[in-house]
């Protein structure tokens, strides 16, 4: 309310967050875990004195630096870019709490920059000792960077002890952090041995010899790293909130998710163990691909998970995900939703000032008398900034469908009872004025029940609803 | 109705820095930003031309541009993200309403950037590789219109940020039911035009400087005389010509676009009235040492220009916070929002900042021990 929300039809614009997350989550995880596999190898390498695993590597490192240094970074300051945008008032709230998180995030960031091209470009023109040192630099400020980024990102699901009063480093020693640094740090590890697999696989088709090298050498890291994510998964579960677990409890596709997770985890981890840990040199790209494929699919399932735990907060207890703070919900729902937004009040005083009081503000009992479309128009502005979050109109969790052949009544209880119709939504923040206002518009939007469906009841309530848009379009006129 | 109505409430968190501490990191920030920004901004374009009409000389100099522009363009970016950090801390009121109302815009310069980066890097491995295919020369031009573009669409935020009077207008132009669209730009702001070129002006001049830079010090063994010579002469011509703009579109934003009510101030302060004649003359003293060695390259005098242009950057930098701070305090005076300061994890920060410098450090002066043995045979004069 502090801000103009961004309107993306069908979509909503938290989504874009979400997507951009998702594919970033896949490369970040890969630049972390494949920073510490390369300088490991590279060392080893150079300790054995092994001339063809080394020119691998080289050639691996090439395609990580494609991938992560531009891909990896891109779509992370794209995460930035979005939240600004799609949640401004959280990342506002984020940013005042962490700006020294970031700003240590980003010391890291540019030594990763410099370190990973020092480490590529000048391959062969180091000493080897400065060359594998070099390649620990990256690995180090790569790793502490996603340690920094998962207190913050930890901090959204579980604020802890932390109240406004105090500092970052309450925030960021949250009740998840550690476990979900550890299931990260796992992740990282996983994904890197799949990224070999899956290069290596094409890059070393014809070279089984060294290909064997490779895959043995690598799915140790891989093993590592499921059984990390299986044991840090496990540690997040049993600490995260209440309200969390019961969204992953109550919601079926949320529960099955997470079982998928630990079941794709303990699958490649036996994969690897049997594969190419026990019989290397089977590894051909179709099942690189298939490996890679999966772990991907379990990443991006644990990102989702972790996203969707959060609701309705985006911070917890302290944004909503309508983007208000808990503490002013009580204010607006005095004052009028409408009329404590900064932009709403604007717009609407702009676009009716009819209804506008002499001390400026909105003038409700005025927007109650406006036609039926007009005040369909004005609940339109409410389900903006107040649904459109987490709801589209039509399209993703589209209004209409949800309450589909519902009836008035039904619309309007659930409206003044969001929190209570489910906990994962925000409770109501607007008056009464602005519940009918808002009901009106979703009556507008909500489809019929499917046709031929022959109960009696229902049939004679949707002939209630139409009858009654009608007879009060009627009485407008 | 009021400009100031759509200016949100302050944090109830309060600012973790002093505000001067929060303005330091985002010059600072916008200083590091600008070096290599500049060097793709202008850069690429040359990489384009040259590439495409280029002989000899010319060529070779898209070439070795195009060698070097990932790691500018790398590094750039990061550097990017530290005054938008801090400009998210200080002036969240004015950037976060700028951002939301051309969303669509500010949201594609991901995309747009993500096509200008790998385009830079199709370039410069094809370049590396010696098999410059159409593809790789189309996606250098890809890159440096799209480096053109996200530009503009900085002006645009930027400068809308401090454009308060038209939000309201293009809110409601632009917003279907009281949410904007993110369709918004700041195409009526006088200022934006000169301002967008006025950075393209100061890019070239970077650029001319980092051209003598890189004939100097980097890959001097397959570096010839001919080729130093020639690229004395180019980048003083280049350099001259980024005064050009720079001093057109200067004069064009400070007398026919900045308004009465932030010039007015600029005028009264003492400190103002030195800095802003300086930031307007100072790229004459590089154009003098670039004059200095039209006719052959000198390690001191590159030097000198190198350090001089970063001196016109943070003029620039300094000057276009001191007008930002005029525009916006005019609504809003967020200089005196409430501090809440956050010492540990900001003496943290500061103890990492330097142990992150000093390790960069380390690593630079490892790549010059290598770039000088591989260098032995060739003397610069
Ligand atoms: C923080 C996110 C969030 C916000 C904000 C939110 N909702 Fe929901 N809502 C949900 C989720 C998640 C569901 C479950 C969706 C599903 O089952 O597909 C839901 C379900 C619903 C349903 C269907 C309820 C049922 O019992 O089937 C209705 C109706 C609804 N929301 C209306 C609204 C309205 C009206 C608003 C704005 C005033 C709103 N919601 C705001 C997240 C939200
Ligand atoms: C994602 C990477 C980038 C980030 C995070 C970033 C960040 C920033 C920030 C925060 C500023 C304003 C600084 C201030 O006023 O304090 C800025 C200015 C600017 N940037 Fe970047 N930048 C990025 C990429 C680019 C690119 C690709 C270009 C293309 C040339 C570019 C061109 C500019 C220009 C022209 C300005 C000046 C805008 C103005 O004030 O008029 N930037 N950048």
């Amino acid at each position: 309310m502090h801000y103009p929300w961004w309107y993306v039809p069908n979509f909503t614009a938290p989504m874009l967050i979400a997507g951009i997350a998702t594919i970033h989550v896949f490369v970040s995880l890969y630049a972390v875990g494949g920073g510490i596999v390369l300088a490991g190898e590279v060392s080893h390498a150079y300790k054995s004195n092994d001339r063809p695993m080394l020119d691998y590597l080289r050639t691996h490192t090439l395609f990580f630096i494609l991938l992560t240094v531009v891909f990896g970074a891109i779509t992370g300051v794209g995460i930035w870019w979005t939240i600004g945008l799609a949640s401004p008032l959280a990342t506002e709230s984020l940013i005042h709490i962490f700006v020294f998180g970031w700003a240590m995030e980003y010391v890291f960031f540019v030594i990763e920059i410099v370190s990973a091209f020092v480490f590529h470009y000048y391959w062969g023109r180091l000493d080897p000792k400065t060359h594998a040192a070099i390649g620990w630099i990256y690995a180090i400020s790569a790793y502490i960077s996603l340690v920094l980024i998962t207190g913050i990102t930890a901090f959204q699901l579980d604020i802890g002890n932390w109240t406004p009063e105090k500092g970052m480093w309450t925030a960021f020693f949250n009740p998840q952090t550690i476990p979900q640094i550890m299931a990260r740090s796992g992740a990282a590890l996983l994904l890197a041995s799949l990224y070999i697999y899956l290069h290596a696989a094409f890059k070393l088709r014809n070279d089984v010899h060294l290909r064997s090298l490779v895959e043995n050498r690598v799915s140790k890291w891989g093993m590592a790293g499921a059984a990390l994510v299986t044991a840090g998964g496990a540690w997040w579960y049993v600490n995260i909130p209440e309200s969390a677990k019961s969204a992953l409890a109550g919601a079926s596709a949320l529960n099955i998710l997470t079982a998928l997770i630990f079941l794709a985890s303990a699958v490649v981890f036996f994969m690897l163990y049997f594969g190419p840990y026990r019989h290397p040199g089977w590894l051909n790209p179709g099942f690189a691909i298939l490996y890679f494929l999966l772990g991907i699919a379990a990443t991006g399932t644990g990102e989702f998970i972790r996203e969707g735990a959060r609701k309705p907060y985006i911070v917890y207890n302290y944004v909503t995900g309508n983007n208000v703070l808990v503490s002013e919900i009580p204010k607006l729902q005095a004052s009028g939703y409408l009329n404590g937004g900064v932009w709403t009040r604007a717009y609407l005083k702009e676009q009716y000032p009819q209804a506008v009081t002499k001390d400026g503000n909105i003038d409700y009992a005025e927007m109650l008398k406006l036609p039926v479309a007009e005040q369909v128009k004005v609940g339109k502005v409410l389900f903006q900034y107040h649904c459109n979050d987490c709801h589209s109109t039509n399209g993703f969790s589209g209004l209409d469908r949800l309450t589909q052949g519902w009836t008035r009544d039904m619309i309007s209880t659930v409206v003044t009872h969001l929190n209570k119709a489910h906990y994962f939504m925000p409770p109501w923040c607007g008056n009464d004025a602005e519940a009918v206002l808002i009901t009106e518009f979703i009556q507008s939007l909500s489809e019929p029940t499917p046709a031929g469906m022959k109960f009696s009841e229902e049939e004679s309530s949707e002939k209630e609803k139409t009858s009654n848009l009608a007879a009060r379009e009627e009485s407008d006129r | 109705m009021n400009p100031t109505d759509l200016i949100g409430p302050a944090s109830p968190l309060g600012n973790p820095a002093p505000f001067w501490f929060i303005t330091f990191f985002k010059v600072l920030g916008l200083i590091l930003h600008m070096i290599p920004m500049n060097v793709w901004f202008a850069g690429m374009i040359l990489v384009a031309v040259f590439s495409t009409f280029g002989k000899n000389h010319s060529l070779e100099l898209a070439h070795r541009l195009s060698r070097t522009m990932p790691a500018v363009v790398a590094l750039g970016i990061n550097l990017g993200i530290v005054p938008l950090l801090f400009t998210q801390v200080g002036y969240y009121q004015f950037y976060y309403p700028a951002g939301v109302l051309m969303a669509r815009a500010w949201f594609s310069v991901i995309v747009i950037l993500l096509f200008a980066y790998y385009g830079v890097y199709v370039y410069s491995l094809s370049v590396r590789s010696n098999r410059r295919t159409k593809f790789a020369l189309t996606s250098a031009w890809i890159s440096s219109i799209a480096f053109v573009l996200i530009s503009f669409l900085f002006a645009n935020n930027f400068s809308l940020m401090a454009n308060v009077n038209d939000w309201i207008h293009i809110y409601t132009r632009t917003s279907e039911s009281g949410a904007a669209l993110g369709t918004g730009l700041n195409t009526a702001d006088p200022t934006l035009i000169p301002r967008w070129l006025m950075m393209f002006g100061i890019a070239i001049t970077t650029t001319a400087v980092f051209i003598v830079f890189d004939a100097v010090f980097f890959k001097r063994k397959d570096t010839s005389d001919n080729y130093r010579k020639w690229a004395g002469k180019f980048a003083f011509a280049f350099y001259t010509l980024g005064i050009v703009v720079y001093a057109v579109m200067g004069s064009w934003y400070v007398f026919g676009a900045l308004g009465e009510s932030v010039l007015n101030p600029i005028g009264q302060s003492s400190f103002m009235k030195i800095l802003f004649p300086l930031t307007a003359i100072s790229p004459g003293l590089v154009w003098i040492a670039l004059f200095a060695q039209r006719k052959g390259l000198r390690k001191a005098t590159t030097i000198t220009a190198g350090t001089l242009q970063v001196f016109v950057i943070t003029l620039n930098a300094v000057s276009r916070q001191w007008v930002q701070n005029e525009e916006i305090f005019k609504f809003k005076d967020v200089s005196q929002l409430p501090v809440q300061v956050q010492w540990s994890p900001m003496i943290v920060f500061l103890l990492l900042f330097v142990i992150g410098l000093t390790v960069v450090g380390w690593m630079i002066a490892k790549i010059a021990e290598v770039e000088k043995r591989g260098a032995e045979e060739i003397q610069v004069k």
